[in-house]
């Protein structure tokens, strides 16, 4: 598939997150995210990992500082030009997050939203262009052969895989992933995993991933981000990421539920 | 009431359960483990844990107390006279026998012919009623439109609800006239009501996840709408607008009553002239076709929602294809075919291409 777009650099300049019961989601980020890193975001549950990754797209709007992807400001956007930047910015959930009762196919071309006028998503008339695209996706993650098979038949990798074809769609400079393993068994989690790996080597998308467990992120992660009650205590390579580090992220030592399934929620 | 730090074996109720084991001594004789006959259940030297109150449950107490005295006031209003209750049996006996013994079966064309006119004015009111509750339904739906548009809407629904199709058909009457289509449009805007709250709530129940998703990639407020909701909430929309219909049906026939045509005309008319035997016939065709009915429209709906016929026998010619998917596919690929015919016949003109 080619690419038409470059990758974009996300820069966070001092950026708050209150939510309206008052909770703070992220204190006083700034970094830098170059365009083609694949950066994978730690941290115990309500640290602010989903939080960051979701202020990127403006999931979640900032209460204060800024976020630029490319050359777009985002506090404060709202209506053509959020939607705008939202459609050059993939997004992979945990929950995989597809219309389930509908096609594979559908559900990639949801990603084409913003390109298509109301009237052929109305009457899902899509173009043929469009369609192409699509299958192309989902030839890069190997299920181009369920197209027509309604997305609910599909197992949780196969669903996870679709909602990366339908983020391939949108030719994105970003792709964002939100837990994209924890509904997964592991080794489903690594398919996912070297499928977003590869997206990021081959097209050159900037991908930035949060991650329950610490393994995979020090695995596939170039780049480890560590989030503590909101703020940053940790950034550089995975390989840098000793015992002392993990401790500083999650205020204890590393046991082996930091690798499994179900390790224990932060107090709020 | 046992203040909480006293041991169970203090207990009267306890000591009386079983008897042997002294007051006090509880366990200390038994042997190592739980042992069901002392009179603490526990095994020794771990002390009982305090035991929770039995809650009141005053309000509970409250509607019981109200619901008795409503029964109570409706059996003084209404007025029953016990004297005939006495004869109703016989008078029924007496007219079943009128009505069905045996029915005016010569007079069924002109029943069922009536009873079409029914289920064609309820069909017709029901689509009426779809075209216009379905947009009205996304306007009053949660997360699409401001409050100060939803809520009139839903107060519209809300009163078409409250009043029976009866009800608006004698109020048009005077507009309309006594028309099967009187009957046809008073079905419509009732159906309006149900639909309308019916297609809200389906809208607002789907799963939030596609609905990100669509936002997540650009998508304007009405893609959102066909993309994120639409697809989940579809099964259950179409499913509730075949139910309505069952309903329409049901209610035609009594609109029908007041002049609105169809079978509930026909059989006013042979009420008040006191035909019983056509009466009798009529009911057994009213019943009989809108059981009909009822049946063929929920086996849709199933359907739809499950994706899969509920038919008679449609387990035993499932059976059967994979019987024969399995004799013809030996090499594994049976029970792929099993599911899909029509890949069993590919696969075999594959195979003979091949050779």
């Amino acid at each position: 598939m080619s690419q038409a777009q470059q990758a974009a650099d996300i820069a966070f300049d001092h950026v708050g997150v209150t939510y309206p019961n008052g909770f703070v989601g992220l204190d006083d980020i700034t970094l830098r995210i170059g365009g083609g890193e694949m950066v994978a975001v730690v941290g115990l549950s309500g640290a602010g990992k989903s939080t960051l990754v979701r202020t990127i797209n403006g999931l979640v709007p900032i209460s204060s500082g800024q976020i630029t992807v490319g050359d777009v400001g985002l506090k404060g956007l709202r209506g053509k030009g959020l939607r705008t930047v939202r459609s050059e910015i993939g997004m992979i959930f945990q929950s995989f997050n597809l219309a389930k009762r509908t096609t594979v196919i559908n559900n990639v071309l949801m990603g084409r939203l913003y390109h298509t006028p109301a009237w052929r998503a109305l009457l899902a008339a899509w173009k043929r262009d469009d369609v192409e695209l699509a299958m192309q996706a989902l030839e890069r993650v190997e299920i181009v052969h369920k197209a027509y098979a309604k997305a609910s038949e599909l197992s949780g990798g196969q669903q996870q895989r679709v909602a990366i074809a339908r983020s391939l769609a949108q030719r994105p400079r970003v792709i964002l992933a939100d837990e994209p393993t924890a509904s997964l068994d592991p080794p489903t989690s690594h398919v996912v995993m070297r499928d977003l790996q590869r997206i990021n080597a081959d097209l050159g998308i900037t991908v930035v991933v949060n991650l329950h467990f610490l393994d995979l992120a020090r695995r596939y992660g170039q780049r480890l981000l560590g989030l503590r009650e909101g703020r940053l205590v940790f950034d550089g390579p995975g390989a840098d990421a000793d015992e002392g580090v993990f401790e500083s992220i999650y205020g204890r030592s590393l046991t082996a539920e930091d690798m499994l399934p179900g390790h224990q929620q932060a107090a709020v | 009431m046992t203040p909480l730090g006293t041991t169970p074996a203090a207990d009267p109720l306890r000591v009386a359960e079983a008897p042997p084991p002294a007051p006090g001594s509880a366990g200390i004789g038994s042997t190592v483990g739980s042992n069901p006959d002392s009179p603490a259940g526990l095994p020794p030297g771990i002390p009982p844990a305090a035991r929770p109150k039995r809650p009141h449950r005053r309000l509970r107490q409250v509607v019981w107390a109200l619901v008795s005295a409503v029964v109570v006031a409706a059996f003084w209003s209404v007025d029953i006279s016990w004297d005939s209750l006495g004869h109703a049996p016989a008078r029924l006996v007496h007219y079943i026998g009128l009505m069905f013994g045996p029915p005016a079966w010569g007079q069924l064309p002109a029943a069922v012919s009536a009873t079409m006119l029914s289920v064609a004015m309820a069909w017709f009111g029901t689509m009426l009623g779809i075209v216009i509750s379905f947009p009205l339904s996304l306007l009053a739906t949660r997360g699409l439109t401001p409050v100060w548009v939803r809520w009139p809407i839903r107060g519209f629904f809300a009163v078409l609800r409250a009043v029976p199709e009866v009800v608006i058909a004698v109020l048009m009457l005077s507009v309309t006239g006594l028309t099967a289509y009187t009957g046809a449009l008073a079905i419509a805007l009732g159906s309006i009501g149900t639909l309308g709250k019916w297609g809200y709530e389906s809208f607002e129940a789907v799963d939030r996840g596609a609905i990100e998703a669509a936002n997540a990639a650009g998508a304007s407020r009405a893609q959102v709408m066909r993309w994120g909701v639409w697809p989940n909430a579809q099964p259950d929309v179409l499913a509730f607008w075949l139910y309505r219909f069952e309903i329409s049906v049901r209610a035609s026939a009594i609109l029908g009553l007041i002049g609105a045509g169809g079978i509930g005309k026909m059989l006013m008319d042979n009420i008040q002239f006191r035909v019983w035997d056509v009466v009798g016939m009529l009911m057994i065709t009213v019943v009989a076709i809108t059981m009909i009915i009822d049946q063929l429209s929920g086996m849709v709906r199933i359907r739809i929602i499950t994706g899969r016929w509920d038919l008679p026998f449609a387990a035993r010619l499932r059976r059967r294809r994979t019987a024969r998917a399995t004799a013809s596919a030996p090499d594994g690929t049976a029970r792929a075919a099993a599911s899909d015919p029509a890949g069993t016949a590919n696969s075999e003109d594959r195979r003979k291409a091949e050779e």
